[in-house]
């Protein structure tokens, strides 16, 4: 890279035509919340996609703009319900210039389930084969209806390099070159890594070749920076030194930065934000008790709360337990709102007393937002007469406090997406029987009916099958309460004019995937 | 008691600190009956009035989820003076203990207990609570045993030396020589020498206690919400920064201004017990 | 912490050779010392680290692990041995310079705390200076003009600067000084127009061997309002102590008659009343710079300065024992060296304690 520019400088130089403005180097700041991890076996978080969509291809893209995927690191594809067989594009090169072949995908699938951590649950029971150099097949152990839309998760990395720079370990493997990946890209993507450090800043610059045509206007470096405090992205980017906030500044600061003038993005459509319920822990194992909490919930309170400018909010009204956008997804004439008579009703026929109970409402201490929404719940739940507690919980202990039923609180928050953007990755961890005791199923649900429908769900090859199949889980989800269902959530980023980016403004072009709208290719700088 | 009022008299400046301890006690303690909104001390949700700048409804503005901030700040007085009170209650008779044993007994003892005491010394005493904290339930309760854990040192190290020098003065001496016991003289005679210099301290410590346990929750390791929390609440308003400033200023501002009301009256003390600094 | 001096001052027939004896004398009395109160600090954060609820293998592994991923971290980390075994890997490990892998960075602890230690120290000395270059001249100035108006002011003013914890001069410093006022950059160390190779860590350093002035002043742009209000208290006190030891020294009879003699105030207070009085308040000046190492966790969060402090809070939030454990201990040296480093200041200053035979610490 650089030589290229200090002898294309040179040479404008010599013929002294105004060139600077061309030749200004674009760089693109954003920021997220630390530890950037950068294997892409172990990425989860939205700083983790972020890097893995830039650093990394993958075979499949979602569609922009609405349902279904375009071939990308994969040419075409055939599928027969249990097997799977991709074609690779050709003439495709890693970063490093290594050639893209089908021994890279058979890797990436195996050193992802090797070290078992990220979303490898996705690839459970998945087998794959190099049939030549461009061609790969998968075999399912059993019938997955999503499956392509999980490929979104399987970042292809360059087995030659890894292999080259394995680090200690047991085993043939030794340690998958973890060590190696934590550090440095090994992909194919559009940016590579030029400097990485997990809880302060990763560089990453254009991939000048990268396989397919990078508009001229993407930015040239982009620096992602980690744990900036709110106030201090506030003024950064009021003083234009700052180009893109995380989606989890509070609202009351983005709402000052709208009014000072930065553009706001957005994305919908694969997550909502409910309020968990232990299902196995007195009073709410009984379901009119929980239903008595549901109806006291005030709804239209808390997306007030999360409200940011007129038209644009973090979320929106839920219709029920499935987002709306998604399969099976009620319509608005089903928004949830608050009815304390209801609410009043159901707690009479509640098995316990209102008198007895002691609620412990549980929030996320790296989300402050979650404390207002304890405090509103508290509010609520005191008009019914029922006394809580608040509990603030760091990430780590949550995750650990939930492995066990009599540990988890009585309610969580959580902000749950579908990881691939399709409805299976985000209902089946949270209430399928076969897997309690998750961050994402604190409900501990166990609802055989429920069981069902989400089987339905993934094995139901037409979309019509799948529509119906999620249609009727939301009614039994709401029927049986496990959750209160808070909000729909939309991820909204304040931003400087500096920049204009298409998948996160303008709807026909959404990923309908979260964190695939940062890929950095498809952005403009302006200037 | 005459020359104390002299001395408060013309040093008008621990006069000003006793006032503002006098008040702010007041206030904490008729917190229900002064605070503006008393139950704003917990969880209310009031929507729309939430975020506002101060006004003449709300003196300091109001917080994210729309309670008074100045009624906060008046209960959030409360949790400081008590866990100051618990602190110092409870550390003090310990440090004095544990010093006036080294500095009287001497030999072995002495060697043990003040080892011991310097190792408590030598971390910074934030970062012991801190340590302490991170690894217990961040509660009231637990937050005072963290900060008592890093208190008592310091006054075993204090009594110690009043104690070690009493220790050859004429009247302990002559106590020994008529077979008093070595309770007897700890407690009836080297103890009374040391208590100026303990109420000085306590005086001096209620403000740094208030500093340390403030900058626990701060960090988000000391009191829990809905409880207000003067520490918290500028640590969370901070966040907020420069747009929201009141939530963060006012609380900061109502720190200062009880641990220099504190350190007034403990300077005033100072003069008027003739403690040495 | 104080000298406590057994001796009267002897004649001037000692030799150069007895004073370096002392001196040594002191420094390994003070080495032991340290040695035993790092062993009794590990111990302490070791066992309290160790006995709370929370299985810090699961909290590392994260919410998909399985069982057996968890036992096996659980077998490597020794977390079912007893925890003296436990404690005896610790010191075996710590010999070899190895503090174990944090769970939360997935990095050697030693690695992050080289990475995170330097912008600490950086912001730690220079508070420092701070604190020693602006807190005793306003004590000696408060002394010489004692109980008239400057005096009350610099009195008032820092007992008010002693009266708040560091954050809520940082919090007020960033919004007057950086947000009403932009003098100064709000967080951070280094804007991004510089790309600067951390060789020492130290920018102030790294950038002067780049040769790169403009980035240099950037680094000292970015480092003031932290560190003054790091320091803030710290001024207050010193400016305190000196000026009640100063006051007490102007009772001396050679000062008594130096004014008798009609020297000019100031060359009195510069040369007669300052370095005596300065001694005393040595200790406790070195007592209050070591315990910013502790206040540098306060400050470094609201300027979101990228140091030990702000990976310290991270990894208690985390429960990750083995970076608990480093940075406590990394901490806790700082201290103590700065508790050497004055306690020998002090003895070169003071001729009592460079001549007396046996300073007992």
């Amino acid at each position: 890279m650089k030589p290229n520019r200090l002898m294309i400088g040179a040479m404008l130089l010599a013929s002294t035509t105004l060139a600077s403005p061309v030749l200004a180097e674009t760089v693109l700041r954003i920021d997220e919340v630390a530890v950037g991890e950068l294997d892409p076996a172990k990425a989860s978080d939205y700083a983790d996609s972020i890097l893995m969509f830039n650093v990394y291809d993958t075979l499949v893209l979602p569609k922009q703009g609405g349902p279904g995927h375009d071939g990308h690191l994969a040419e075409s594809w055939t599928s027969d319900g249990s097997t799977y067989t991709f074609k690779l594009r050709d003439g495709v090169n890693f970063q490093s210039g290594n050639p893209l072949n089908a021994e890279d995908v058979v890797f990436s699938l195996e050193r992802m389930q090797g070290i078992g951590q990220g979303l490898s649950y996705l690839f459970g029971g998945v087998k794959a084969e190099a049939v030549d150099d461009k061609t790969v097949t998968f075999t399912l152990e059993s019938p997955y209806a999503p499956f392509v839309a999980s490929l979104v998760r399987l970042p292809i990395v360059d087995k030659k390099l890894v292999m080259e720079n394995l680090g200690d370990g047991e085993g043939e493997m030794k340690d998958w070159g973890q060590a190696f990946l934590s550090g440095n890209g090994a992909g194919t993507g559009a940016y590579t890594v030029k400097s990485h450090n997990p809880q302060e800043e990763t560089v990453m610059a254009k991939n000048s070749t990268y396989f397919m045509d990078i508009i001229e206007a993407a930015p040239d470096t982009v620096r992602l920076r980690y744990g900036l405090e709110a106030a201090t992205v506030r003024t950064l980017i009021a003083q234009g030194e700052h180009d893109i906030a995380s989606q989890w500044l509070p609202p009351e600061v983005v709402t000052a930065l709208a009014k000072d003038g930065a553009q706001l993005l957005t994305e919908t459509g694969t997550g909502a934000f409910y309020f968990k319920m232990n299902t196995t822990k007195a009073p709410l194992d009984d379901v009119n008790c929980r239903l008595a909490l549901s109806h006291a919930f005030d709804y239209n309170t808390a997306v007030q709360m999360i409200a940011i400018t007129d038209d644009v909010s973090a979320g929106s009204p839920a219709t029920g337990a499935i987002p709306v956008g998604m399969f099976g997804a009620n319509g608005t004439e089903m928004v949830q709102a608050q009815s304390l008579d209801k609410a009043k009703e159901y707690l009479a026929a509640c098995k316990y007393d209102a008198a007895d109970m002691n609620i412990e409402v549980s929030w996320i201490a790296e989300v402050p937002l979650e404390e207002r929404f304890a405090l509103l719940m508290q509010a609520n739940f005191q008009q019914l007469g029922i006394k809580s507690e608040i509990k603030k919980l760091p990430w780590a202990l949550f995750a650990e406090q939930v492995s066990k039923p009599e540990n988890t609180p009585h309610i969580s928050q959580l902000f749950v997406n579908a990881v691939t953007g399709d409805p299976d990755t985000l209902l089946y961890g949270m209430y399928h029987s076969s897997t309690p005791g998750t961050w994402q199923s604190p409900e501990y649900l166990n609802d055989a009916q429920v069981d069902e429908y989400l089987d339905a769900g993934r094995t139901a090859f037409d979309d019509a099958g799948r529509e119906e199949a999620y249609k009727k889980l939301n009614a039994r989800l709401m029927e049986i309460a496990p959750t209160i269902y808070g909000f729909d959530r939309q991820s909204v980023f304040a931003a400087s004019n500096r920049v204009k980016v298409p998948a996160l403004s303008d709807p026909s072009k959404a990923f309908g995937l979260d964190g695939m709208g940062f890929s950095f290719r498809l952005m403009e700088m302006v200037e | 008691m005459i020359r104390a009022f002299h001395i408060l008299k013309s040093n008008p400046l621990s006069l000003v600190g006793m006032i503002l301890v006098l008040t702010i006690t007041l206030c904490a303690v008729f917190a229900p009956l002064i605070a503006p909104f008393p139950d704003h001390n917990g969880a209310v949700v009031e929507f729309l009035n939430a975020n506002k700048a101060p006004s003449a409804q709300n003196w300091m503005g109001t917080d994210l989820v729309g309670r008074d901030i100045f009624s906060r700040i008046i209960y959030a007085y409360q949790i400081s003076l008590v866990l100051g009170v618990v602190v110092l209650a409870i550390s003090t008779p310990i440090g004095t203990v544990v010093g006036l044993i080294a500095g009287y007994k001497g030999g072995w003892i002495e060697t043990v207990l003040m080892r011991i005491t310097d190792v408590f010394l030598s971390v910074p005493p934030l970062v012991l609570a801190i340590a302490m904290m991170g690894v217990l339930e961040p509660t009231l309760t637990n937050a005072m045993l963290a900060v008592t854990a890093m208190w008592w040192p310091w006054y075993a190290r204090l009594v110690y030396n009043i104690a070690r020098s009493e220790r050859e003065e004429g009247y302990v001496l002559a106590a020994e020589v008529i077979g008093a016991s070595s309770n007897h003289i700890t407690f009836r005679e080297i103890l009374p020498n040391c208590l100026p210099a303990i109420i000085t301290k306590m005086t001096l410590d209620m403000g740094f206690v208030i500093i340390i346990a403030s900058s626990l929750s701060f960090l988000g390791l000391g009191v829990q919400p809905p409880t207000p929390d003067l520490g918290s609440m500028v640590a969370e308003g901070a966040r907020y920064l420069p747009d929201s400033w009141w939530l963060s200023v006012f609380p900061g501002l109502a720190i200062l201004l009880a641990v220099f009301g504190f350190n007034l009256l403990g300077d005033g003390l100072r003069e008027i017990l003739g403690v040495e600094e | 912490m104080t000298v406590a001096i057994s001796r009267p001052p002897s004649p001037d027939n000692k030799p150069f050779g007895n004073f370096m004896s002392s001196i040594l004398r002191l420094l390994w009395q003070r080495l032991v010392i340290s040695v035993v109160v790092l062993i009794g600090v590990s111990m302490l954060i070791f066992v309290i680290a160790r006995i709370i609820p929370g299985d810090p293998a699961r909290i590392a592994l994260g919410p998909n692990a399985t069982a057996e991923q968890i036992s096996n971290l659980r077998a490597d980390l020794h977390l079912d041995e007893p925890i003296i075994t436990q404690y005896g890997f610790f010191v075996a490990d710590l010999f070899r310079g190895d503090l174990g892998i944090s769970l939360y960075t997935n990095r050697p602890v030693t690695l992050d705390i080289a990475q995170f230690l330097p912008a600490t120290l950086e912001l730690v000395l220079i508070a420092g200076i701070f604190m020693v270059m602006i807190g005793l001249p306003l004590g000696v100035l408060s002394a010489r003009f004692q109980n008239k108006w400057p005096d009350h002011l610099i009195r008032v003013i820092s007992l008010v600067t002693v009266s708040a914890p560091s954050f809520v001069w940082a919090v007020i410093f960033m919004l007057l000084f950086a947000f009403y006022l932009p003098l100064f950059p709000i967080a951070g160390r280094l804007s991004d127009l510089y790309e600067i190779d951390r060789i020492t860590g130290f920018l102030f350093i790294d950038t002067l061997i780049a040769g790169n002035f403009a980035a240099f002043g950037d680094a000292v742009r970015h480092i003031v309002l932290p560190a003054l209000a790091l320091a803030l208290s710290g001024i207050g006190q010193a400016a305190r102590l000196t000026r009640a030891n100063m006051v007490e020294t102007y009772k001396k009879p050679y000062i008594e008659m130096a004014q008798a003699y009609g020297f000019f105030p100031s060359r009195i207070a510069n040369h007669y009343a300052f370095k005596p009085s300065l001694i005393p308040s040595l200790t406790i000046i070195g007592l209050d710079f070591a315990a910013m190492f502790g206040n540098a966790f306060l400050v470094e969060a609201v300027f979101a300065w990228p140091g030990l402090s702000r990976y310290g809070v991270a990894v208690i939030l985390r429960k990750d024992l083995n970076a608990i454990m480093g940075t406590v201990l990394i901490i806790a040296l700082a201290f103590v060296v700065v508790n050497i480093i004055v306690d020998l200041i002090i003895a070169f200053l003071n001729p009592r304690i460079r001549y007396s035979e046996k300073a007992k610490p």
